[in-house]
């Protein structure tokens, strides 16, 4: 079973010698990764290159063939409820019949332990992370009835009234309108400013340098990681890129000191 | 009247009522769990795959005793469900193909079973067949104590686990993060459905038996947008269709309960399929037609504004003609006699000229001003 001992307990998230593969086809390949506490971190890498992969097998919802992950020197199922996860929008049924408010309660219910149910503090808790995002109006709206960029926002505030010193989003921009993108980057950089570590899986290039201090480029394997102003440069990019690069240079400032 | 009372007060149509209405609760409440799992078809596969174990336990025991027919039900029913969990897991199947497969192997194995036990003759093995649709009228009284207590267990169980089946149910890797035992819960969940399903075989049958589970449950789903309501009002209806179709086969001769109850279920998926208010197909055709009329009534009052405008007078008569001019169609007499009716517009003549005249009312000018500046905001917002 595991280990009590922490392991690396300096590093929000500490991965090591993590294999996945789907079948024969290796979807992440003996990867090694640190993220240190309170950056505001992206993933970043083509499509396939394994970035949800990489969420899923550090939060165990995916079993790996060899490593291990640690958060803050435990496992992700000793965390319990102290990792606010986001997953991606499409991953749910919206027409489940319940309301915003429900939704972030959902956040509270590992707290709660068995058998309990939520009541008039967990409301006001959730009504509270709503507001955080700017949804406070819409707490008694049916899920179905939101927009693509109001039920991110939903999911969001599911993870931020956890009150976990680490968010995990798993393309929280997918879909949503650009005003939408800037409340939610504003929103997770206040949550690093307050000490907590944010990590990201993240599409967009251009605006990467401006919103992130801390970035991982992954094709499968590690091709970088560290602080945005070393990592962000024409070299890595292209290694993960390779020829779709020329479009993200044309778009961005790659390799440009910042 | 006294055929009434002996309904009520007779021996096996009271147990057939009973029965059928705590059936029709107890699959109805875990219907609205799978339907909302999109596991629906998984009770279809528990179903059929159920037919080899129940010839499998008259093998063992020798005979049509129920104990071991169910126990067998439910032991293959279940097999069934972990071997098509398996192949979607290990191999590239999805889910509909992994479905087929099971569910026509196991019950292809069932009916051979079945046809092999009748082949060997003997008076018992002929009852097996009631199993395929179900035989109401073999229920007994002692049964309706194992239906009660499996009902008063998936009672407790949705009501002590609400949360968490919710959780499981909208967004299991959620679940799985904040450290939920999602694997045992959703087991838990298709256990309790392979017990339902086995406690309807019976009334039901191995065919129809996953029709008691979706049919209330897509019902109550068209009615209610809260989780809770749903599984109260799916357990509602799939009672009533169980407790009606029990009386109509007590009252119409030959009429088999099972399929009855069935078809009961069925028929309030399509009632509400139609009629549910913001869900329903009628309602939504009523309410797309609504907008439909108040776009074009939107649309003619704007073209008559627009005219007033561009002659510098609000009571400016704008000829028939001319509106179907600017408005690039003939105004229907409907849209027109909706404005009218509604004061925002009304006919004047406009001599020498003898043509139909419209003119805006004060309060008709009002609202094409509201209108015309409400869109010019929305196109704004939408430009932002």
């Amino acid at each position: 079973m595991q280990n009590d001992a922490l392991h690396e307990p300096d590093q929000a998230l500490h991965v090591e010698d993590l294999t996945v593969t789907y079948g024969d086809v290796p979807a992440l390949w003996d990867i090694d990764l640190d993220v240190p506490p309170g950056v505001m971190c992206a993933i970043v890498g083509p499509n396939g290159s394994g970035k949800s992969t990489l969420l899923k097998a550090a939060l165990g919802l995916v079993r790996p063939v060899a490593g291990h992950v640690r958060f803050l020197g435990r496992v992700a199922s000793q965390m319990r409820g102290r990792i606010g996860y986001v997953p991606q929008r499409q991953s749910v049924d919206w027409d489940f019949p319940t309301t915003a408010r429900d939704v972030v309660e959902m956040g509270l219910y590992h707290r709660l332990g068995w058998l309990r149910r939520p009541g008039r503090r967990e409301r006001a808790r959730a009504i509270d992370a709503l507001a955080e995002v700017g949804m406070q109006d819409y707490a008694s709206r049916q899920i179905s009835q939101l927009s693509g960029g109001q039920q991110q926002r939903v999911f969001i505030a599911r993870a931020l009234v956890q009150d976990a010193p680490i968010l995990i989003l798993d393309e929280p921009m997918a879909g949503v309108d650009a005003t939408t993108e800037d409340v939610i980057m504003t929103l997770l950089k206040r949550q690093r400013d307050a000490g907590k570590t944010v990590i990201v899986v993240h599409h967009d290039l251009t605006t990467l340098r401006r919103n992130f201090d801390w970035m991982v480029i992954l094709n499968r394997r590690i091709i970088a990681q560290g602080p945005v102003d070393q990592v962000y440069t024409v070299d890595n990019l292209r290694a993960a890129y390779g020829r779709q690069l020329a479009v993200i240079a044309a778009s961005g400032t790659a390799g440009s000191p910042p | 009247m006294t055929a009434l009372a002996g309904v009520f007060t007779g021996g096996i149509v009271q147990t057939v009522l009973l029965g059928a209405a705590l059936l029709g609760a107890i699959s109805g409440m875990l219907g609205a769990f799978a339907l909302l799992r999109r596991q629906s078809l998984i009770g279809d596969a528990l179903a059929h795959a159920a037919l080899p174990g129940i010839c499998l336990g008259f093998l063992i025991a020798g005979g049509r005793e129920l104990g071991s027919i169910l126990a067998g039900a439910f032991f293959t029913g279940t097999l069934a469900a972990l071997v098509m969990m398996l192949i979607i897991r290990s191999t590239r199947l999805k889910t509909d193909a992994a479905l087929g497969i099971v569910l026509s192997v196991f019950f292809a194995v069932g009916v051979v079973l079945l046809t092999h036990l009748q082949g060997q003759g003997g008076a018992a093995s002929v009852g097996l067949n009631s199993f395929l649709f179900g035989q109401a009228a073999a229920i007994l009284r002692s049964d309706l104590w194992i239906m009660g207590g499996v009902g008063l267990v998936t009672l407790a169980l949705v009501a002590g686990l609400w949360k968490e089946f919710k959780l499981v149910s909208f967004d299991p890797d959620f679940a799985r993060a904040s450290g939920l035992p999602v694997t045992a819960l959703e087991g838990l969940l298709t256990i309790m459905v392979a017990l339902a399903i086995v406690i309807g075989l019976q009334l039901v049958g191995v065919v129809l038996m996953v029709a008691l589970l979706i049919a209330p449950a897509a019902a109550a789903r068209q009615w209610t947008a809260s989780l809770g309501a749903m599984v109260a009002l799916s357990a509602l209806i799939g009672a009533a269709s169980g407790a009606g179709g029990a009386l109509i086969s007590a009252f119409g001769r030959g009429l088999a309960t099972g399929p009855v109850v069935v078809l009961l279920a069925t028929g309030a998926v399509v009632v509400s399929l139609l009629l549910a208010p913001g869900r329903g197909l009628v309602w939504q055709a009523w309410a797309a037609r609504r907008a439909r009329a108040r776009i074009g009534d939107g649309r003619v009052l704007l073209t008559l504004h627009a005219l007033a405008r561009a002659h510098d007078d609000p009571r400016y008569k704008t000829e028939h003609g001319m509106l179907h001019a600017a408005l690039g169609v003939t105004p229907s007499a409907q849209h027109l006699a909706r404005l009218e009716q509604r004061g925002l517009i009304r006919a004047v003549s406009h001599p020498p000229e003898t043509t139909p005249h419209w003119e805006l009312t004060s309060a008709g000018y009002r609202e094409a001003a509201l209108l015309a500046g409400r869109s010019e905001t929305d196109a704004e917002e939408q430009g932002a």
